[in-house]
């Protein structure tokens, strides 16, 4: 008996869609690296004036950076939270509607909390490698804009792997937590806790 | 085209960043602009000419890029260009000497400095002098000299403490670091102990027990809490005093 075939179904068209590709990262890692080394340059090269430009209503400038690196630390903790949340991470909370744009708006008064900071920094006192704990500082500071560049510039494509994202903002809080210990952590606990 | 908000926020990142540091620039050069014109219209001791309204405090002054800075000029000693460099009537200076064997600091207030070498225990020596030019020649007890040049933002030289030379390139400092000294009489004799604070905030401290003699001797100096001025030497507290060039504290 002659089995019979049924013409075989007919295949599915999915929309051809580009494969994930890590390759799109290339362009914004270039970027970061070009904002790294830019930093860590103009730090090295530029002679540390010993000052800058001054804030009011603090008692120095150690101070003035030391409290907007802690303001910049804990936006950065609210942008994990959320980012946890939005993926999903955190048991019996469901993300609501709002919960993007805190991640957006948390993350973008992190990161403008630094830039008076990082002017400081690298104007007042350059890139450091006296002792190790400027070094390091130095070293994440760079890297730390790099990584943000880097992380900015990758929310503008589509097709990135899942893991893109995860793994930059992970960078991007772990560098900005290493440059607030081995600065405002340091300074509160050599000049203590003052304004 | 519309721009994605993530580059509108690194272009805001940037432009702020710019703005900042435009606005460091222009302080900093309007700060040593300011000095040069004073003492260029050499003699003039008016703290008039090329300044606004004085800083409402020691260390704070308001964010205003556009507006030259504020400089509060000294009516006794004005301002000089030496050799190039901007030479401030007041400035504290600390650091390491070479090779980290001590540390040193200096500070000048108009007509007069004060230095202090001291390595943490038995080198130790406090010295004073007169300013001139950007230059500094000072002397201690027990053959302690200094020899400097002093200009915006750094000093360099050599001191020479129990006849062993050091030479130092150190910057300026702002409190909390700086030189501190106390002086008690404690059981009839005089207890002087300076500290060093760097700017990395570690200090060096070094006391004498018997501070009139014509060769005290020095010990370790118990460790200064900065935030109340104050240190234990067994039973007794010791309070120190700044010795700080902007508020003119210890002259």
């Amino acid at each position: 008996m002659a089995a019979q075939f049924e013409p075989p179904a007919p295949t599915r068209l999915d929309p051809v869609q580009p494969a994930a590709s890590a390759g799109l990262l290339v362009v914004p890692a270039l970027a970061g690296c070009l904002v790294a080394l830019t930093l860590g340059i103009y730090g090295r090269l530029h002679s540390p004036t010993g000052v800058a430009v001054d804030i009011a209503g603090f008692s120095s400038p150690g101070t003035v950076k030391a409290w907007l690196a802690s303001a910049a630390v804990v936006f950065a903790l609210v942008q994990v939270g959320s980012s946890l949340v939005m993926y999903g991470k955190v048991p019996r909370i469901a993300a609501p509607s709002w919960i993007g744009s805190l991640h957006r708006w948390s993350g973008r008064i992190a990161f403008i909390l630094t830039v008076p900071v990082v002017v400081h920094c690298l104007y007042a006192l350059g890139f450091q490698a006296y002792d190790a704990r400027v070094l390091v500082h130095s070293i994440a500071g760079c890297l730390f804009f790099g990584t943000f560049t880097v992380k900015m510039l990758s929310l503008t494509r589509r097709g990135m792997p899942g893991w893109v994202l995860p793994v930059l903002g992970g960078a991007v809080f772990a560098l900005l937590v290493l440059l607030w210990f081995t600065s405002a952590f340091w300074f509160f606990s050599v000049f203590g806790v003052r304004r | 085209m519309r721009i994605p908000t993530p580059v509108i926020t690194l272009i805001a990142g940037v432009a702020l960043f710019a703005g900042l540091l435009a606005a460091s620039v222009h302080q900093v050069s309007g700060r040593k602009a300011a000095l040069a014109a004073v003492a260029a219209s050499a003699g003039t001791t008016t703290t008039a000419s090329a300044t606004v309204p004085p800083a409402a405090g020691p260390s704070a002054t308001t964010l205003s890029p556009p507006a030259p800075p504020a400089v509060t000029l000294s009516p006794s000693a004005p301002p000089t260009v030496s050799r190039g460099f901007v030479v401030p009537p007041h400035a504290n200076y600390v650091g390491k000497v070479q090779g980290n064997l001590g540390s040193v600091a200096v500070v000048v207030h108009d007509t007069f400095a004060i230095a202090y070498f001291c390595n943490g225990s038995t080198q130790e020596a406090w010295l004073k002098g007169t300013p001139h030019d950007g230059k500094l020649s000072m002397t201690g007890k027990n053959h302690a000299t200094l020899t400097a040049n002093y200009a915006l933002g750094h000093a360099r030289g050599t001191v020479v403490v129990d006849g062993i030379s050091h030479v130092f390139s150190i910057i300026a400092v702002h409190r909390p670091s700086g030189l501190f000294q106390s002086i008690a009489v404690v059981r009839g004799a005089t207890v002087k102990a300076g500290w060093i604070v760097l700017a990395d905030g570690t200090q060096v401290g070094s006391l004498e027990p018997d501070s009139a003699s014509a060769d005290p001797a020095a010990q370790t100096a118990p460790k200064l809490d900065l935030s109340t001025l104050t240190a234990q030497d067994g039973s007794t507290t010791l309070h120190a005093t700044p010795i700080d060039a902007e508020t003119g504290s210890g002259f």
